[in-house]
């Protein structure tokens, strides 16, 4: 993973650089540990368990680490299930989930 | 109240060499946490926290260093508000500014509701927003812990002087056609409820007076502060009637002190055109206590009326006319003779000079009311040099026309004692008018020695080695010790008057007398006494050996030229 990896995926690599004090190691850092967090997988049985509560609290939690890192499609993806799951909407979250765990994926991947 | 840039406190230039301050960041997320502290790792030390509870616990562990937390609102453990709520409730924490870290525009207004100071967006702001907010939230917090610090009296509770007079502008200006009253309460030798009850007695009195005046205050609508020590002022709406003050203050003292040393003073002016500025205002209402006695046996009040605003008026006046009273020579000098007693017939042997102040409106004005004026005013050295000036040309004028003259005494201040110039002043005096030091007697009262004694035995010393002879005047009136009198060097004590008035034989006074004639033979000085009016005070001074008399017996204090002859008879009577 670099920054030119990263910017080609669509990341806004100069908003999350400068909140990491133009630190590049520790900007890949981050979305390292970002990146690692259990609830990625743990939102998946959530809401196949029709868990609204907890799926919302994990989904926004995700959305605010996703955020700072400035992965933009990812964290577009996370507003919008937050948004659904707010509003508690019934819905099949599958495919918005399977969209999620992809693009993180993708970013791992690089 | 605000902060100029002088007075400002610049956290950044003053303390940031000296110690780091302390941020806490409250974050359940790992990565958020670690951004922010690497964003103000630089300039804070970072403690974190992973939840509501764990960060209550750390503010109340580290309550005396934390300069700010940072908290995140939504986090697992339930939100952040379960800490803005423990904050505000403890008196110990809430002083601590807080920073809310939100997504959502619903919750920042309810976040400063509860106590918050500032709130930052996610995703986080760009570094500099952050740190410059930051920063800001320290300093205002510093700054109103200041006002906190410096605009409550920390004994009572009550204001300070300097913000009650913000307070009391800042009403004028909102409330321009309000009468408004400045009152000053003043406890009377506030330091013998110290001495006789000890300390812990008077703070509790004092907290009782500031609770009392505060209470008054409020209800007459106003506020109350602690002037200084024992002295409080308010300013209250106007009332016709204070005796609610008065009747609550007593009531509430005699439960601590009885209500016979409650030497409360209250004075009042009441500004109903708003004629006079507001330290104005406060100098009235206590020009308005000081007319109340200092002896009094409970709270007592005194409105500033017309007759005291024409004294103000008056005083006014005489202190603007002076320099044209020197320039014009309307201050004129008299002389009361004393009399050497120690001899079959009284002798002349002296003369008391003494001022008078022939004013074109006012006529003679008394010395009793510019003299102490004068004094308090910073004006009594040049009136004294006035006198010293005229007395030194009259001994030379006596001098030219008779040949010979006797020795007259003049007063000398207690601010001449510390003026440095004084020996070579008088000496000059001397010079200029061809007389002796020996001729020009110097009266100093005694309550400047007790002043300092060390200060004014050099002084004395100094006059008398270059020939001067010093009297000490009002003896009995001051302290002075057995121990410091032995030490003193003087020519002579004068009593005191208020010894003289009401001797008769074998009575109290009188003994204080023959005491005091005692203590002269033991130094072996003269004693002078002065205010004797009739026959019978003199033989009773005669008698027990008092050597020289001055006073209405013998003779008022007369002009120049009245003393003039005595001298010539003295001589004829001498031959």
């Amino acid at each position: 993973m670099t920054l030119d990896s990263l910017r080609s995926y669509g990341a806004d690599v100069d908003d999350g650089l400068q909140r990491c004090m133009g630190m590049e190691d520790f900007y890949l850092e981050m979305i390292e540990l970002g990146l690692a967090d259990d609830r990625f997988e743990n939102l998946g049985q959530v809401l196949k368990d029709n868990n609204m509560d907890e799926a919302f609290e994990m989904a926004h939690a995700l959305k605010g680490v996703i955020g700072n890192l400035a992965l933009t499609p990812l964290y577009d993806t996370l507003c919008e299930v937050t948004e659904h799951l707010r509003k508690k909407d019934a819905m099949d979250y599958t495919q918005a989930y399977a969209k999620l765990m992809e693009q993180r994926q993708q970013i791992i991947n690089l | 109240m605000t902060f100029d840039g002088n007075t400002r406190l610049d956290i950044g230039a003053k303390y940031e060499k000296d110690f780091r301050r302390t941020v806490l960041i409250v974050d359940d997320e790992p990565v958020n946490l670690r951004i922010l502290g690497n964003i103000l790792k630089e300039e804070y030390d970072i403690v974190f926290a992973q939840g509501g509870a764990e960060a209550l616990t750390i503010i109340k562990e580290q309550k005396d260093f934390l300069s700010l937390v940072l908290l995140d609102l939504y986090m697992h453990d339930g939100n952040g508000y379960f800490v803005l709520d423990g904050m505000r409730d403890d008196d110990s924490l809430k002083n601590i500014p807080v920073i809310v870290i939100t997504a959502a525009k619903t919750e920042e207004v309810e976040s400063l509701r509860r106590g918050a100071v500032d709130f930052l967006g996610k995703p986080y702001d760009s570094p500099e927003v952050i740190k410059a907010r930051v920063k800001r939230a320290i300093e205002l917090s510093i700054d109103r812990n200041i006002i906190v610090e410096t605009g409550v009296d920390s004994l009572t509770g009550l204001m300070t002087k300097e913000f009650f007079f913000q307070y009391a502008r800042e009403y004028d200006k909102f409330h321009p056609d309000q009468q408004v009253d400045a009152v000053v309460l003043n406890f009377c030798k506030f330091h013998l409820v110290n001495e006789l009850y000890g300390r812990t007695m008077g703070d509790n009195l004092i907290r009782v007076i500031a609770m009392t005046a505060r209470e008054v205050a409020r209800s007459c609508g106003g506020v109350a502060c602690r002037y200084n020590a024992d002295c409080f002022y308010m300013y209250i709406e106007h009332q016709e009637d204070y005796s609610l003050l008065k009747d609550m203050l007593v009531q509430r003292i005699s439960d601590i002190l009885s209500p016979l040393d409650a030497r409360i003073r209250i004075g009042v002016y009441p500004d109903l055109y708003r004629s006079a500025n507001l330290e104005q205002r406060f100098d009235r209402a206590t020009a308005a206590s000081n007319t109340i006695s200092k002896n009094i046996h409970s709270p007592h009040i005194a409105v500033y009326d017309n007759q005291m605003h024409e004294k103000e008026l008056y005083e006014a006046r005489l202190l603007g006319d002076m320099d044209k009273a020197l320039e014009e020579h309307q201050f004129m000098v008299v002389f009361q003779p004393k009399y050497d007693i120690t001899t079959d017939t009284p002798r002349l042997c002296s003369a008391e000079v003494l001022i008078r102040w022939k004013h074109p409106e006012f006529g003679f004005v008394r010395p009793d009311s510019f003299m102490p004026l004068f004094e308090e005013n910073g004006r009594i050295k040049e009136l004294d040099r006035y006198v010293w000036r005229e007395a030194a040309k009259q001994l030379k004028r006596w001098k030219d026309l008779y040949g010979t003259a006797v020795p007259i005494s003049v007063n000398v201040s207690r601010v001449d004692i510390y003026d440095p110039d004084l020996v070579d002043y008088l000496k000059q005096i001397i010079a200029e008018n061809n007389i002796s030091a020996s001729e020009l007697h110097l009266e100093i009262t005694e309550t400047a020695y007790t002043d300092s004694v060390t200060q004014i035995k050099g002084v004395v010393e100094g006059l008398r080695n270059e020939g001067f002879m010093v009297e000490m005047d009002d003896f009995g009136k001051g302290y002075s010790s057995l121990n410091m009198l032995t030490s003193l060097p003087i020519d002579a004590l004068k009593l005191d008057m208020a010894f003289i008035t009401d001797i008769a034989e074998n009575n109290k006074e009188m003994s204080m007398v023959e005491f005091v004639l005692e203590i002269a033979r033991f130094l072996g000085v003269p004693v002078i006494a002065e205010g004797v009016e009739s026959a019978s005070q003199y033989l009773l001074l005669k008698k027990a050996g008092c050597d020289i008399i001055q006073g209405y017996y013998f003779s008022k204090p007369v002009s120049a030229t009245e003393f003039g002859h005595l001298i010539e008879k003295s001589r004829m009577a001498a031959r």
